[in-house]
């Protein structure tokens, strides 16, 4: 990419830097080896592994339902989407359907919180870029979609909400008035939120043509969501393997043409307001007569929960990608063996190849267009 | 040059815009609240610090076994005596009133998920075992954070300072804001 061989005559000589596991720019705990000369980088390797706490084992020593519980702690900033990746795979082994009510509400949670996390995203990445105003914003309306889950669920990041064959609560009384009050006051933040800092120009300077994944290697690394999006294929676990309800609700999987930092970006931005409008058709749905209010649950699961001996997988489209889950069952209380497939674990791997000859600046901005969460990377 | 200058103007303008944006704002009123002077009263389903009535408890032990992290573990109280049986042309003695069901109880909220499968496995009605509405806590020990109920203690989330006092709250250890809520 860059010319990096200094002029003649003169001497250069590389230099070794840890950016992070303390970094602010990580996100979290991720460390990169970083090997440096002058400003340009000739060598980056993220070096993973500082939040690992064993969750794919720990999954073996709890019962079906407890592991519920953990796998809000993989994405920690979209749990809804692990709990019913979780969910639906310990669905398909047990043969349980879902009632469609319960379909309809989990789309919905899972949208909200896709706005949630991309909303963190917005704002972290533009505090990385030296814009601190739209993290403010950002997180202003996170706020009013966490008080929306706190009271549909009792959890403000850590849900739970998911059970086996439907959901642990139906909308509270005024909830949905809420959530529409909620979406009509975001709509038009969309567009400030483009004043801010999509159309500006300094914000473009420093992530247009940075970081470009070109369509074939985002395909090579397996990349999925928005980044693989940003490079122009169109892959979307909604549209390409629909799961619960998506394939009868009206939105289109946006994808984007050059890949670099400013695309990925953009990506997120306009998902969100595909989000929005599965949320106001889903909205729509629940409200309507069909669907019986308090049917949330399949009839006739159990509470000590026993999957008979097989195997099954289920993937949904997660804020940052294709979050699959693996179940094996030996027939007993514990699954035998839970395999997860977490989207930023795989995504990261793509930084090696990155860094190389990129600028020091341009490393937080090509990590923090990844938008990775550390919770996953390491489970 | 022309160049630079009309990145320098775009960027100005653009720069205009993004401020006129936070001017709107300026004047409305403020989001934010002052925590440790205001405080936000959750939402009734919010799952905060676990509270316990040894009253209604049964002691079967569904919290025990439901809870992820083995936080919860309790004892059963020994049954109560049997009534003697009745004599010959005498009413039966009246049965003696069951005291609580359950010897003692722990909570370990170093290990608590917040997770809210106990209070959903509890069977009795109203819940035993259920997330209050409390979010302030504060431990300065570990063994603090192992919260026990045992035979003959006030209700949870208080402490009998002598044998012969009131229970009164606990201040120090789990400041429960002023009543726990029942769901």
């Amino acid at each position: 990419m860059t010319n990096h061989a200094p002029p003649a005559g003169l001497r250069s000589d590389q230099m070794f830097i840890n950016f992070g596991p303390q970094h602010p720019s990580t996100h979290g705990v991720l460390r990169i080896a970083l090997t440096v000369e002058g400003e340009v980088v000739v060598k980056g390797d993220p070096d993973i592994g500082y939040l690992h706490r064993g969750m794919e084992k720990l999954f073996e020593a709890r019962t079906y339902s407890q592991g519920l519980m953990l796998t809000d702690r993989f994405d920690y900033i979209s749990a809804m989407h692990n709990n019913l990746g979780y969910c639906l795979a310990v669905e398909r082994l047990a043969g349980i359907q879902a009632p469609l009510r319960a379909q309809y509400l989990r789309v919905l949670v899972a949208e909200l919180n896709r706005i949630a996390s991309h909303l963190v995203f917005f704002g972290t990445f533009a505090v990385d870029m030296g814009a601190f105003t739209p993290f403010l914003y950002a997180f202003r309306e996170r706020e009013m979609i966490m008080d929306l889950f706190e009271e549909l669920c009792g959890g403000r990041l850590l849900y739970t909400y998911m059970r086996f064959g439907g959901v642990s609560a139906d909308l509270p009384a005024g909830w949905a008035g809420k959530c529409t009050e909620f979406l009509n006051f975001f709509e038009p933040r969309l567009k400030e939120y483009d004043t801010l800092l999509s159309g500006n120009p300094i914000f473009k300077s420093r992530t247009e043509g940075v970081g470009v994944i070109s369509a074939e290697r985002a395909v090579s690394w397996g990349l999925s969501g928005p980044i693989l999006r940003a490079s122009g294929v169109n892959y979307d676990v909604r549209k390409n393997d629909p799961y619960c309800v998506y394939d009868k609700l009206d939105f289109k999987a946006v994808v984007l043409q050059n890949g670099s930092c400013w695309d990925r970006y953009y990506c997120r931005m306009l998902e969100m307001g595909e989000s929005l409008k599965i949320s106001r058709q889903c909205l729509a749905a629940l409200a309507s007569a069909e669907l019986t209010p308090g049917e949330i649950v399949a009839k006739g699961v159990p509470k000590m929960f026993k999957a008979a001996p097989g195997q099954a997988y289920a993937h949904v489209e997660a804020s940052r990608g294709d979050l699959g889950f693996y179940a094996v069952s030996d027939g007993g209380m514990n699954p035998f063996r839970m395999h997860v497939r977490g989207p930023s674990f795989i995504n990261v791997a793509i930084l090696q190849e990155m860094l190389g000859g990129c600028k020091i600046a341009d490393v937080v901005a090509i990590l923090g267009s990844l938008d990775i969460v550390l919770g996953e990377v390491d489970r | 040059m022309k160049n630079y200058i009309d990145f320098v103007a775009d960027a100005s303008w653009n720069t205009l815009k993004g401020l006129w944006v936070t001017l709107k704002f300026l004047f409305l009123p403020s989001i934010t609240v002052q925590y440790p002077t205001e405080k936000i009263v959750p939402y009734p389903r919010f799952r905060g610090m676990l509270a316990y009535d040894a009253e209604l408890c049964i002691a079967c032990g569904m919290c025990v076994r439901a809870c992820p992290s083995r936080c919860i573990a309790l004892a059963k109280a020994a049954p109560p005596p049997a009534p003697p049986p009745a004599a010959d042309g005498q009413p039966a003695a009246p049965a003696v009133k069951a005291g609580p069901k359950i010897e003692w109880y722990t909570i370990d909220y170093g290990r608590c998920n917040f997770c809210g499968l106990c209070e959903e496995s509890c069977p009795t009605k109203p819940k035993a075992v259920w997330h209050s509405l409390d979010y302030e806590a504060v431990f300065s020990t570990r063994e603090e954070m192992v919260r026990r109920w045992k035979r003959g203690d006030g209700p949870w989330g208080t402490v009998k300072r002598s044998a012969d006092a009131q229970p009164s709250a606990i201040s120090d250890q789990i400041h429960i804001q002023d009543m726990p809520v029942r769901k």
